[in-house]
């Protein structure tokens, strides 16, 4: 077969399509939504994946947090005996509470964290300093707050360096909450925008230093006790121990293994998501084979007479495999581009996790490989559905064309 | 029986040839050992009654079917050793086929439905274009037809279409099936005048037809019945179509 005749059969085989092109449109359109869900799918729990994971691996792959487990309070013992442990290379106490800050006339909620700074910018490594600087050891009404407290979403600022600001946050008396207080505490710093993040969010957080923690929030229990591993690979040997000294009085978690956890719970996703969207081929097989078939037997004379003019079997087979890879092109393509849309707007829609009440806003994770493999897998369908017809079109005997019913 | 043309080569021979057609256990017996051959330049016709085997008597001239029993020999090849691509590739090189209902494909246009046979050809389309042209002014198209659609043509004119699709690749031999069957007398006039100069211009015609005044048209005459030729006969040029057209 020449170029000329390949060229001769797609024209073909547009015709064809063009003929009954309501049936070959609804055919494609059942085609192109296998595309559509797996490449919109795939895309944003790729995107949602690499994000999180993302977050967490800068937060710091070395990093620990230690949280005490209902009725059970961290002593100076416990910090001691954590310092202790050889593979750790520090560990700091902190504070964490939620508060509610006067801002104009709203009023917006905030978390609070008291923690040594060095610890928290060595710990989140890519946390930055827009404006300000880091408060000294003795700046103890001074804070370090997130973008989003300072600006508003519009990007409308809201507060500059040495404003105070005025914070309510629950009375804590005895370990138990007994009512409200207000704080005011001064602007020492505002961060970069950082984008979200799981278990601290830096954007919506006011920072404190733990003398300030522990005086101006009037808190004698440490929330947890935030720890740096000396190098990643030591992150399980600490959390081993930590785990058979302490049982299930403290909750430990280590940054490193939910990135792990996360992976593997998208992968287990893809899977899900990659079988549901078979059916939808399989669906799409079905489909072409149906319109082909019922195509086929409608063009038996037709094809009888291109058969008596001298097409070979393999040429029909040929021009009518065309016919039905051709739908499943442009099914692939129609599929492929609004799953890309969908994925666009399904992502920009953000993902809250509910709990950590946090709501972060991932692109979706579009690769050529993700393109390319779906445009294979759909332009099989259009193969595997059309085989059977075509085949039996090329089997059709050129003495139909003589015959007159 | 006298045999015409003996020094010129037979280009399709029959010998002894068998056809059955088995539908559902019952056999039918369409052609009882034929004998039958057309040499180069005829110009001849085939007339019998309804199911006497005609059409599948052009189906074995034409390549189209296989015989039961027998031996097909075209342009000297035994046809049965050919494979089903040899059969086909003679099929488009060296026949043209006419039918009485056309067999134009609608959603192409004229021009593209006369192209059809160069397709398998692989021919460049400039090339393709020239034969196709050629091939509508041999049998008196014009040329505005090429970008109807078949069926905005009459009869007639659709008819000459499908003969300008048999010759545009230069066939030895054209096969037609009945081809006025379908149109009124000034249109089968038309169309029988064309073959006939096609045959003038050196192209074998064969021609299936009921009605005498096409079959006198002819150089020769055979006769089928039940599967068996039983005469060949002479035709009388007063009887025939054009001869009786023109006195009108
Ligand atoms: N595909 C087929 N299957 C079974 N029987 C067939 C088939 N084709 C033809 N026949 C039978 O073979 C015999 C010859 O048929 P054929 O079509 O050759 O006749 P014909 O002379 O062309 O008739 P007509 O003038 O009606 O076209 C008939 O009895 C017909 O019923
Ligand atoms: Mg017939």
């Amino acid at each position: 077969m020449n170029p000329y005749m390949i060229l001769d059969f797609i024209r073909l085989s547009l015709k064809a399509l063009s003929e009954r092109r309501v049936r070959a449109l609804l055919t494609t359109v059942g085609i192109s939504i296998g595309p559509l869900v797996l490449v919109m799918m795939s895309s944003v729990v790729g995107g949602y994946s690499d994000y999180i994971v993302e977050k967490v691996t800068s937060l710091g792959q070395n990093a620990i947090a230690i949280f005490p487990n209902e009725n059970y309070k961290i002593s100076d013992e416990d910090l001691q005996f954590v310092r202790s442990i050889p593979e750790v290379a520090k560990a700091e106490p902190f504070y964490s509470i939620q508060g509610v800050l006067k801002r104009g006339t709203e009023e917006i909620k905030v978390s609070i964290f008291a923690v040594d700074y060095t610890l928290l910018f060595e710990a989140i490594g890519s946390l930055k300093i827009s404006e300000g600087k880091i408060p000294s050891e003795t700046e103890v009404l001074y804070s370090i707050v997130g973008r989003k407290i300072a600006f508003k979403d519009s990007g409308e600022r809201c507060f500059t360096l040495n404003d105070v600001l005025t914070i309510d946050v629950p009375r804590i008396e005895g370990g138990k909450i007994t009512g409200k207080k207000s704080l005011n505490i001064i602007l020492g710093a505002i961060l970069e925008e950082y984008g979200g993040a799981l278990i601290v969010d830096p954007d919506s957080t006011i920072f404190l230093s733990p003398e300030a923690g522990r005086r101006l929030l009037g808190m004698r229990d440490w929330s947890g006790i935030f720890v740096l591993a000396r190098d990643p690979s030591f992150v399980r040997t600490i959390v081993s121990t930590l785990r058979s000294k302490y049982e299930d009085r403290l909750r430990v978690i280590a940054f490193s293994a939910i990135a792990e956890t996360i992976s593997s719970v998208t992968s287990a996703i893809d899977f899900i998501n990659f079988s549901t969207s078979l059916s939808a081929f399989a669906v799409a097989v079905a489909g072409t084979a149906a319109t082909m078939i019922t195509a086929v037997m409608e063009r038996t004379r037709e094809i009888g007479v291109m058969k008596a003019i001298g097409y070979t079997n393999s040429q029909i087979l040929f021009m009518v495999l065309l016919e039905s890879i051709m739908m499943s092109l442009i099914g692939g393509l129609v599929g492929i581009s609004l799953g890309v849309f969908g994925a666009h707007i399904l992502s920009s829609r953000g993902l809250s996790i509910r709990g950590i009440e946090l709501t972060f806003v991932a692109n979706p994770k579009i690769t050529s490989n993700l393109i390319v493999q779906t445009m294979l897998l759909t332009i099989s369908v259009g193969l595997v559905g059309g085989a059977l017809p075509a085949y039996r079109a090329s089997k059709i005997p050129p003495v139909v064309a003589l015959r007159y019913e | 029986m006298v045999v015409l043309n003996s020094a010129k080569t037979a280009l399709v021979e029959l010998v002894d040839v068998c056809k059955e057609y088995r539908v559902g256990g019952v056999i039918t017996m369409a052609l009882k050992n034929v004998n039958f051959k057309v040499y180069e330049k005829d110009l001849v016709a085939i007339m019998g009654p309804s199911g006497s085997g005609k059409t599948t008597l052009l189906n074995m001239l034409g390549l189209l079917d296989r015989a039961t029993s027998g031996k097909i020999v075209f342009d000297g090849q035994d046809v049965s050793k050919l494979s089903d691509r040899e059969l086909a590739n003679l099929r488009n090189t060296k026949l043209g086929f006419v039918f009485q209902t056309f067999n134009l494909i609608n959603r192409l246009t004229v021009f593209e439905n006369i192209e059809l046979p160069l397709i398998p050809k692989g021919l460049p389309r400039n090339i393709r274009a020239e034969m196709v042209k050629d091939a509508l002014i041999k049998v008196g198209g014009e040329m505005e037809w090429l970008k109807k659609r078949p069926n905005q043509l009459s009869g007639g004119q659709q008819q000459r279409v499908a003969i300008a699709r048999a010759i545009v690749g230069r066939p030895a031999i054209i096969l037609a099936d009945e081809p006025t069957g379908n149109l009124d007398r000034m249109s089968a006039k038309t169309v029988i005048a064309t073959l006939l100069e096609l045959n003038k211009e050196g192209h074998t015609v064969v021609i299936v037809t009921h009605d005498p005044e096409v079959a006198n048209c002819t150089q020769k005459i055979y006769v089928i019945r039940d599967g068996t030729i039983v005469g060949e006969y002479r035709p009388n040029p007063d009887e025939s179509l054009i001869r009786k057209l023109s006195k009108d």
